[in-house]
């Protein structure tokens, strides 16, 4: 350390490899700390937590009780043992004593990524709330077709205010919190959805993990999803020839696909111009009929094939996009964990310490701010990995 | 202090990344171009400079490398929006047939520019790239496509080479002809080979490779780090490598056409370590330095006596890396010196920083009361002067240089030496001339006699009078202007002219074409306060300008700088004004006018070494000379001048004769300079340094790198002398102990004076130092003597003197010392109270009471002292997550801090707030994007401190940075802060930077989580450079601004003397 502090000082290392290395140090040598200690208002387990995204000074959580709570984790209530210990104290909290309160377990809270004015829970009592978090009072309540395993607000978001939510439900809705209404739905998982992410390069691409072992990629401007993932498919680094090539990027995240890629599937070409005329027309996106989905489940230039294909045997339970943008990390309840490199949508077969993971819930996963750890809850432990395989500092 | 702050940069970065050859300016002339950081320099080889400032920071400076073969290119903004910044560093190349332009700036992203037939730029693309810790990428010669060679790094820290060919159209690599695994563990450079090998060089710390399609040759080397490569062929075939203990190899590839035979690799000296290596042409190379000084050399055929081929010819001081430094005033005279620890390994040094013009004394005599001085040559062909005429009220004295060059005095027969002179000049035809009160005399300067002489009309005496070789211009009383030409052995009264008021002062200083005559004569008046502009001979009144006010022009001049003739007009409160002269119809325009000093001025010119100056003598004196055609004012090291005369006498040339009050001084004059470098080579690093008055001495932290190679460092603790500089006393500390801080103080009920050390054991397997050592020294007979020692639990960061205590900063704590007296009357250090809570302390600042701690990734924060309870407490912190590389204490409440991706921030107390929530959080004032890496806050001042200056009140904190730049940070009062941001902001739509990029964009705080547009601080650089535009540019300013182009730009140049 005082070595590095040296050479820093000399301009010998440059002031961002300093605080990186320093930063993979200390999550590598994470501990328990002594003398801070948050104390838990709930009674039953933890089934979500988050730090807000503008002053990373408030944490939400939710828990198996129906009560959810926000601590703040920068100024300690009181002190104990001699001022040596900080005691986090919840500063809200509601729990089913609330008139509106969630029945049941929360499985998912969130912060509005705005601000801390708001922040939503989703509970197994099939409700999607949002509070306002200074008078605690429900402003806005969705009403789901099931339980409610995930939800996710994009944190890029600049023209969209959508909670995508994961439920019991083959579909996933998107609620828009500008109208009070559900924006679309998304059609395609064949069983329930345990959990969504937005992407974290684009505010349009929504990721979600089903029951059925498939990970879905969606554009939300479009009808469809553009991408699911294969655990089989894992020839990462081979560069394909050339001529291959240019079908390989129809599956690309960062390319909007243009019409005539579709054209090489000669079945789909009258549906062409129809779900293209959706893609425009923004305005009617909300009002998209029901029964068009069984249609839409394929995306134009998608191959039917490829819509069959799963990333885990068993139910996606967590993802995870790392801050960059560039890899994804999935948790199954076959209690395996993979990463997939997002433009190439590969698996990379990267090689995580096995370790039973919780099937029946959706779980929460983390990553490292330069993705060299994912920290995976397993049972009893919160066990963290090197995703350390993918990058790798001295 | 205030929150409104001024940054400004009193010396530029020195610190060299990059350079290149190539003719640029013009196909006949040889460049070289050096990458300081964000600024590119021009260097043409006649050794003027010309330097184009950066507006933006320049991301991808190795573009230079091939910017020989292609027009330059000025780039704009290519950050992406997603993406993990590179830890080996950002990477950019140019395809060496100019197809593209590859930029590896994120891992796992290539980015592409391609060019089009005409050489414009399309659109980037991404490509993404496998491999995740790439150590380098270029482009291969001599292939049909594109293509590239990288060097990365596997999970298994292996090293493999790779090559992709660039498919432009499918937008993808394509992989490439060859590669080659499992190279050398420390291979980190690549030199791609122009054709006709067009292979790879691969640089490893024990083999060198050379790689292609089809051969491998390899060759084993002395175990080192190459750092930098230059080429010496168009061909290729031989190499400088320079490493990082600062050697120079050559290597040659030998070849017969295509076919590599081998490689060769031979010692040719030692240079500062290079960072960048161009061969210029001849055997002329320059070494670009980040540690040490760039320099030029010249590598010999034949070794010298030391086997060395190198032959250092010019040295370029670079100040950087600064690790830390310390404000002194060595002498005594209320200006700050600053004394740097620069340089890093075996090119360490102290460098005194100090501004101003420095006088080298030759020779002093006592003499009380000079008045007027004048240096008179012998005849008028000799090119040195031999007399010095020095008059008083009673009358004058001459001396000479006698043949054993000793002044002594003598006479002038012809002079008249019982009266005051009050002119005295060398005239044409080996003559010299003296204008006393009654009469002007004109003597010959071989015989010494009179030969002529004019008399001043009865009951009129002369006031004031000028002359130069061949003429005389003197005033009498109440307005009468006399005008004389000077011929052989005669003195001609040419013309008469009465002026309505009284003359108060004369010049006829020739600039035109002839240099002994001059065709204007400018002359200031009593009582309408004007200076006017008469035609000689006739005294025809060409311009009349009012100078405002009422003080009257104590002293005018006419000179020329820079082929732009001016009219300085000095008056007597210290105040110079300066109008540019036209020579042909004598208008004056753009006035200017600065304050000096508060006594009245006299203005005298001279020149040396070609380059003309003019020297205001006052309380303060000033040397005037010009740059780009701007001129400056450099500040004599000296107190009050009351007169001054260039003297030139064969013994020592080019010096000055200047009299002060009751002495008369011989000495030169330092090259006309803002801030002066002195550089001490120390052959160490010093990492920090304090200075102790009492003692006159400085005590560094230092350390010595056994060699090259060997990991293992000697660490010092050195005294050295505050005036010589050199080595008195040293302690060596135990080995892996490290000296971290360094602190001169004294403790409560004690007076001696101590320096007291902090070190850390910095032992191989620990992580971080658990252990450390408090040593307290008191000098004697210039030794440093331990008196006691104190073990702590970790590497003491910081040490400050505190309430007569001492403060030290132990890893994550906070820790205060008392010194207390044992029984057997030693002292010792006793820990006294204590305060955790930080991830390590690192930079510790005190006021009162108060400590703000700068942590090393949770921002600042402010703790105090609680006497009563005896207990150090936290009061208040910044909840941003700040990595600091330094703190500094503005005022009572506002704090200073700059962080690790080269910002700056102010924060604010904030004491009034109304709830403990409020109170226990530090408000974030300022914000500003530096572009420097901070590693030292101090407060003082570079310039003199005058008490009734504007300037004066300012106060200011020097910084200094890893590039080598010491900066200035002033707090303004709110008004003028707020009449230059309105100046910054129509600077911005003025200058614009090179590429378009963005100066608000560059100066918004930026970190890995947010940017924000810079608050509450100004950018002093942009401000200033106001005063390079041009007049239409200034005018277009100050209309925007509603001020005069005058008003803007005296309020510039107030700021430019903050420095």
């Amino acid at each position: 350390m005082w070595k590095e502090i040296r050479d820093r000082e000399a301009g010998k290392i440059r002031p961002k490899s300093f605080s990186s290395r320093i930063k993979f140090n200390r999550i590598s040598n994470l501990q328990l700390t002594n003398y801070k200690d948050i104390v838990s208002s709930h009674r039953g387990s933890i089934n979500s937590l988050q730090v807000d995204l503008t002053e990373g000074r408030y944490l939400l959580s939710g828990a198996s009780d129906a009560s959810a709570a926000i601590y703040d984790i920068q100024r300690a209530t009181n002190y104990e043992g001699n001022g040596l210990i900080a005691k986090h104290k919840s500063i809200v909290s509601v729990d089913k004593q609330h008139e509106k309160g969630h029945k049941y377990a929360i499985s998912s809270a969130i912060w509005y990524p705005v601000d801390t004015g708001l922040f939503i829970t989703g509970s197994y009592d099939h409700n999607i709330k949002v509070w306002d978090t200074n008078t605690t009072k429900v402003v806005m309540n969705f009403k789901m077709p099931g339980k409610v395993y995930r939800t996710a607000m994009s944190t890029l978001a600049t023209s969209h205010m959508l909670i995508a939510a994961g439920t019991e439900d083959v579909q996933v809705r998107l609620c828009d919190i500008a109208s009070g209404a559900f924006a679309h739905t998304l059609s395609g998982h064949r069983d329930g959805v345990m959990t969504v992410e937005w992407s974290t390069s684009s505010e349009w691409v929504l990721i979600t993990g089903g029951c059925d072992g498939a990970i879905r990629f969606w554009d939300i401007r479009r009808a469809g999803c553009f991408l699911v993932l294969d655990q089989s498919q894992s020839q990462l680094g081979r560069r394909p020839p050339v001529l291959d090539h240019s079908a390989a990027n129809k599956v690309s995240v960062s390319k909007p696909l243009s019409t005539g890629q579709s054209s090489l599937v000669k079945s789909r070409a009258p549906q062409k111009k129809y779900t293209n005329g959706h893609g425009i027309k923004q305005s009617t996106i909300g009002r998209m009929p029901a029964k068009g989905s069984a249609r839409q489940r394929l995306h134009p230039g998608m191959l039917s094939i490829q819509d069959r294909a799963t990333a885990h045997y068993g139910a996606v339970t967590g993802l995870k996009v790392t801050e960059d943008g560039m890899y994804l990390l999935s948790a199954g309840s076959d209690s395996r964990i993979k990463l997939w490199d997002l433009e190439s949508g590969y698996n990379t077969l990267v090689n995580f310490e096995k370790a039973r993971l919780q099937t029946s819930k959706a779980i929460q996963l983390a990553i490292s701010q330069d993705s060299a750890h994912v920290f995976v809850p397993c049972m009893t432990v919160v066990k963290f990995t090197g995703s350390g395989t993918i990058h790798r500092r001295q | 202090m205030s929150i409104w702050n001024y940054v400004v940069s009193a010396h530029k970065p020195t610190n060299v990344t990059h350079s290149c050859v190539g003719n640029f300016t013009n196909p006949q002339e040889l460049n070289l171009i050096i990458a300081v950081r964000h600024r590119i320099f021009f260097l043409l080889q006649r050794n003027d400079t010309n330097s184009v400032s950066f507006n933006g920071i320049l991301r991808h400076p190795s573009l230079l490398q091939g910017l020989n073969k292609n027009k330059y290119k000025a780039m704009g903004d290519v950050s992406d929006c997603i993406g993990r910044p590179t830890d080996n560093g950002q990477i950019g190349i140019i395809d060496p047939d100019c197809r593209l332009i590859g930029l590896h700036l994120y891992d796992g992203l290539f980015k592409v520019i391609p060019f089009d037939n005409k050489g414009q730029l399309k659109q980037a693309f991404n490509i993404r790239l496998e491999e995740l810790q790439v150590l380098d990428i270029k482009f291969l010669h001599g292939c049909s496509k594109p293509t590239i060679v990288v060097l990365y790094q596997d999970n298994k820290d292996a090293r493999h080479v790779k090559t992709y060919e660039v498919a432009l159209k499918e937008k993808d690599f394509v992989v490439g002809p060859w590669s080659q695994n499992n190279l050398d563990d420390g291979a980190d450079l690549l030199i791609p080979v122009p054709p006709p090998l067009c292979g790879v060089l691969i640089i490893g710390e024990e083999t060198i490779v050379y790689c292609n399609a089809n051969a491998f040759k390899a060759i084993p080397i002395r175990p080192s780090i190459t750092k930098a490569y230059g080429r010496v062929d168009a061909d290729g075939s031989r190499y400088l490598l320079g490493d990082n203990a600062g050697l120079l190899h050559l290597l040659v590839i030998t070849h017969e056409k295509e076919k590599v035979a081998g490689l060769k690799i031979e010692l040719l000296g030692e240079t500062s370590i290079a960072s960048t290596i161009s061969y210029l042409d001849n055997a002329f190379v320059y070494i670009g330095s980040s540690y040490g000084d760039s320099q030029l050399i010249k590598l010999n055929l034949q070794p010298d006596a030391k086997g060395s081929f190198v032959e250092v010819l010019e040295r370029y001081v670079n100040l950087g890396p600064i690790n830390d430094f310390c404000v002194v005033d060595l002498e005594r005279q209320g200006q700050g010196h600053v004394v740097t620890c620069s340089g890093a390994n075996k090119d360490g040094s102290l460098c005194i920083v100090r501004n101003g013009i420095g006088i080298n004394e030759q020779a002093s005599v006592e003499l009380q009361g000079i008045n007027g001085m004048w240096s008179l040559r012998s005849s008028t062909d000799d090119p040195f002067d031999t007399f010095l005429v020095v008059s008083f009220t009673s009358g004058t004295r001459i001396s000479a240089m006698n043949l054993k060059d000793v002044l002594e005095e003598t006479e002038i027969e012809g002079f008249n030496s019982q009266v005051q002179t009050l002119f005295c000049h060398d005239a044409v035809s080996n003559q010299l001339v003296q204008v006393t009160s009654s009469s002007v005399r004109l003597v010959s300067s071989t015989s010494r006699e009179l030969r002529h002489e004019w008399n001043a009309p009865s009951g009129y005496s002369v006031n004031v009078a000028t002359a130069n070789a061949t003429q005389v211009l003197l005033a009498t009383g109440v307005g009468h202007l006399v005008y004389l030409e000077i011929g052989d052995g005669k003195l001609t009264q040419v013309k008469h002219a009465q002026l309505e008021y009284d003359i108060s002062c004369l010049d006829i200083n020739p600039i035109g074409e002839n240099s002994n005559y001059s065709q204007l004569a400018a002359v200031g008046m009593w009582t309408d306060i004007s200076v006017r502009i008469f035609l000689l001979p006739d005294l025809n009144l060409i311009t009349k300008e009012q100078l405002g006010g009422d003080i009257i022009p104590r002293s005018v001049l006419l000179c020329s700088f820079e082929g732009i003739s001016y009219l300085m007009c000095a008056l007597g409160d210290g105040h110079l004004l300066n109008f540019q002269l036209n020579l042909s119809n004598g208008e004056l325009t753009d006035r200017k006018k600065v304050s000096l000093g508060t006594q009245p001025i006299t203005l005298h010119t001279f020149s040396t070494k070609n380059t003309t100056y003019v020297f205001a003598a006052s309380d303060r004196p000033t040397v005037i000379y010009s740059s780009n055609k701007k001129l400056l004012y450099g500040n004599v090291i000296l107190k009050e001048v009351i007169h001054m005369c260039p003297f030139n006498p064969a013994a020592f040339p080019d010096s000055f004769a200047i009299a002060k009050e009751g002495e008369l001084t011989i000495g030169s004059i330092d090259d006309t300079q803002k801030l002066h470098i002195r550089s001490i080579p120390l052959g160490e690093q010093a990492r920090c340094i304090c200075h102790q008055e009492q003692s006159w001495t400085f005590a560094i932290c230092s350390v010595k790198n056994q060699s090259s190679t060997d990991e293992s460092e000697m660490h010092f603790i050195r005294l050295l002398d505050d005036q010589t500089f050199e080595f008195i006393s040293t302690y060596r500390l135990d080995t892996f102990e490290y000296g971290c801080s360094i602190l001169s103080c004294s403790f409560s009920d004690d007076l001696n004076v101590y320096y007291c050390v902090g070190t850390a054991y910095v032992l191989p397997e620990e992580n971080e130092p658990t252990r450390g050592r408090i040593l307290v020294f008191v000098v004697e007979d210039g030794k440093l003597q331990l008196i006691a020692q104190k073990e702590t639990m970790g590497a003491v960061y910081s040490l400050n003197a505190f309430n007569g205590k001492l403060l030290a900063a132990i890893n994550q704590k906070i820790e205060l010392y008392k010194w207390t007296l044992r029984e057997d009357g030693t002292r010792e250090l006793q820990f006294e109270c204590g305060h955790r809570g930080h991830i390590l302390a690192l930079y510790v600042k005190t006021r009162g009471d108060f400590i703000v701690v700068g942590d090393l990734m949770k921002s600042i924060s402010l703790l105090i002292y609680e006497h009563e309870e005896g207990a150090i407490e936290e009061l208040a912190r910044d909840h941003n997550a700040n990595w600091m590389s330094a703190v500094e204490i503005l005022d009572d409440d506002i704090y200073l801090g700059a962080e690790n991706n080269f910002n700056l921030l102010t924060v604010r107390k904030n004491s009034e707030g109304a709830t403990d929530e409020e109170r226990g959080r530090l408000e974030v004032v300022g914000e500003y994007h530096l572009g420097e890496f901070v590693n030292r806050f101090c407060h003082g001042s570079l310039v003199m401190r005058l008490p009734d200056s504007d300037v004066g009140q300012i106060p200011t904190i020097i910084f200094g940075t890893v590039n080598g730049v010491i900066g200035v940070i002033a707090s303004l009062p709110n008004e003028q802060y707020a009449f230059l941001e309105k100046l910054q902001s129509n600077l911005r739509k003025v200058i614009k930077g090179v590429g378009g990029l963005s100066h608000e964009q560059w100066r918004s705080f930026n970190n890995e989580k947010k940017t924000a547009e810079a608050k509450n601080f100004l950018d002093g650089d942009l401000i200033e450079s106001f005063l390079d535009l041009s007049r239409g540019k200034m005018e277009d300013i100050s209309k925007a601004m509603g001020v005069s182009v005058e008003e803007l730009s005296k309020r510039v140049e107030e700021l430019t003397r903050l420095h």
